[in-house]
């Protein structure tokens, strides 16, 4: 896997840099901008671009707009948005039409190198990676009810928060302690109460709440 | 006679015409001060050339009709600086132009008494300097007491309006550089304490990888993880206090889309804002829109909700409203306090609500 890195804070940059390369994942560029992350893209060619949302001159959003550009450019590329706050609107604009290749974690979740590097080689693969926060914020409306997603018990949503994760039935039934069967069944009961069609494939189930959640943004 | 047919010439033909047409009358529209004073004049002005004609048939010699004409001038004079000084502001001006008008005539009677004197009997020196002198300090000082509290009130007012002119300007831009540090401050948190704490969690998870011989240790790193992982959140909440992040990088609209959406009231949201903001505008108005959206969310129980943005008239407008059911109280402690948010940039919020009328928030923040 070819991975470039645009990221401005170098002991970050550096830091990932090193964690990559001790898993043999090849990084051929990393940069510090958003225009050095076009560049390197049209220069590499990689599998993966790893970009953070706020890159200068502003600090603003250049991360996400140039990952959104990178994507028009080349839309076999994988993109994996990191930020430092959860911001579904954000999230709603980097999966646009397309969910296929596309992840938005917070910066955090890279401290659980396991669970960091697994997500990486699912968007690499194609797959759709969206932080579990991101469900939390859109599940967890303030105020009054909002529908079905009221009716989920809290299990129930911690099994839709790992589910958009894009994490397997067995890495959710590790990370809650339970058993696959039991993770099983709640989505079994999550796929009746927010009413998609139940399915088994991974990518499929992330496309299915996604839908799901965009509907509700 | 063609000129018969004006009133001045009907007046001429009554009885005692004469006199009339030489003395004023009523019927001439004037009002009887007016008619008196003209009357006086006219009237001291006969009686001079009488006494002079008197002198000049008679035996002549000593000037005396001199002495008679300065006791006419000086009901002459009075009426004239009476007039004057009437037309004065009421007040201590006119009280001032008054002293004055008494004074001129007074050293007018000196002076000309003077020149009598002087011409009829010889009198060689001047003697009214000193009452002359007298005269002018005292109409000096008079005018200087009773001048002395307008010129500190208008002095004061003067320096009043500056000072509000002063205080406006300070107290916008205090606002304004505050919005701005806040800014700063959640910028220094994004790119330093927080960033550096991620760069920990990451080579902290380099380090467990490597640890994976030693369960002890293993343990020691990930505790040492999530305690950073709870200070980044920490901190990310407390950004997201100063400004929220999507408010800072995209403005307005796009914070408010998102705020609406979140709330998940089915919020309409109407956008006419063209451009960004001043800082402390924006995060005023989003505030109001928040804490508006909260107390719908929670009190309201409405079918409907919506918000309008516009900022026509250089000043943002502000309108959140529901078809709850109202009753909401526009003094309460929520709105209090965004009503001083809202008043410190010179704007204004109302709340209009009541009982199952829903509730209407609106505020009008000016944009400097």
């Amino acid at each position: 896997m070819r991975v470039v890195i645009a990221e401005d804070l170098a002991l970050l940059r550096e830091g990932l840099v090193a964690l990559l390369r001790e898993n043999d994942i090849e990084v051929v560029a990393q940069v510090d901008d958003a225009p050095g992350l076009l560049r390197a893209i049209a220069g590499h060619e990689p599998d993966l671009a790893i970009v953070d949302v706020r890159l200068p001159p502003t600090f603003s959003d250049e991360g996400l707009l140039a990952a959104i550009e990178a994507r028009r450019r080349q839309p076999a590329l994988g993109v994996l948005v990191l930020s430092q706050h959860v911001e579904t609107a954000y999230a709603s604009e980097l999966i646009g039409e397309d969910t296929a290749g596309i992840g938005y974690l917070l910066k955090e979740r890279i401290g659980d190198v396991r669970a960091f590097l697994d997500a990486l080689r699912r968007v690499a693969a194609g797959g759709t990676v969206i932080d579990r926060q991101v469900v939390t914020e859109l599940l967890a409306p303030r105020g009054g009810p909002s529908g079905a997603l009221a009716r989920l018990t809290t299990r129930e949503r911690e099994v839709l928060e790992l589910m958009a994760e894009g994490r397997s039935n067995t890495a959710i039934a590790e990370s809650m302690v339970v058993t696959p069967g039991a993770v099983e069944k709640h989505i079994t009961n999550i796929f009746a109460k927010l009413e998609l069609p139940a399915c088994e494939d991974d990518h499929r189930r992330v496309l299915a709440v996604l839908a799901y959640l965009n509907v509700a943004h | 006679m063609s000129e018969q047919a004006r009133p001045s010439a009907e007046i001429a033909q009554r009885p005692g015409a004469g006199v009339r047409r030489w003395m004023p009358t009523l019927a001439a529209g004037l009002s009887i001060g007016e008619y008196a004073r003209s009357l006086v004049r006219r009237l001291a002005l006969l009686t001079g050339i009488l006494l002079g004609a008197i002198w000049a048939l008679g035996a002549q010699g000593y000037f005396w009709p001199a002495w008679a004409w300065l006791g006419l001038v000086v009901p002459v004079l009075l009426d004239y600086t009476a007039g004057w000084a009437w037309r004065h502001p009421p007040g201590a001006v006119r009280r001032v132009a008054c002293v004055w008008a008494l004074v001129s005539v007074a050293a007018v009677i000196l002076l000309l008494t003077w020149l009598l004197t002087w011409r009829l009997a010889g009198v060689e020196s001047f003697w009214p300097a000193w009452a002359l002198l007298g005269l002018a300090t005292a109409g000096s000082a008079y005018s200087l007491i009773a001048l002395h509290d307008r010129v500190l009130v208008a002095h004061g007012r003067r320096a009043l309006r500056a000072r509000v002119d002063m205080l406006t300007r300070t107290r916008r831009e205090a606002v304004a550089a505050q919005a701005a540090e806040l800014r700063r401050i959640e910028r220094d948190l994004h790119d330093g304490a927080q960033a550096r704490l991620v760069a920990v969690t990451l080579q902290l998870g380099r380090a467990e990888l490597r640890a994976c011989e030693q369960p002890e240790l293993r343990e020691l790193i990930r505790d040492a993880q999530r305690e950073a992982q709870l200070a980044i959140a920490e901190l990310r909440d407390l950004a997201r206090g100063i400004v929220p992040p999507l408010l800072a990088d995209r403005g307005l609209g796009a914070a408010v889309d998102s705020l609406a959406a979140r709330y998940g009231l089915g919020t309409v949201v109407d956008v006419r804002t063209s451009g960004r903001l001043a800082p402390a505008v924006e995060s005023a108005g989003y505030f109001v829109i928040a804490e508006a959206l909260t107390n719908t969310a929670k009190h309201a129980g409405a079918k409907r909700s919506w918000v309008r943005l516009s900022d026509e008239h250089r000043a943002l407008t502000v309108m959140v409203g529901d078809d709850g059911c109202g009753g909401a109280d526009p003094d309460g402690s929520g709105i209090a306090g965004l009503r001083a948010r809202v008043e410190a940039l010179d704007g204004t919020l109302t709340v209009r609500s009541a009982a199952r009328g829903g509730t209407v928030l609106e505020a009008s923040i000016p944009c400097g």
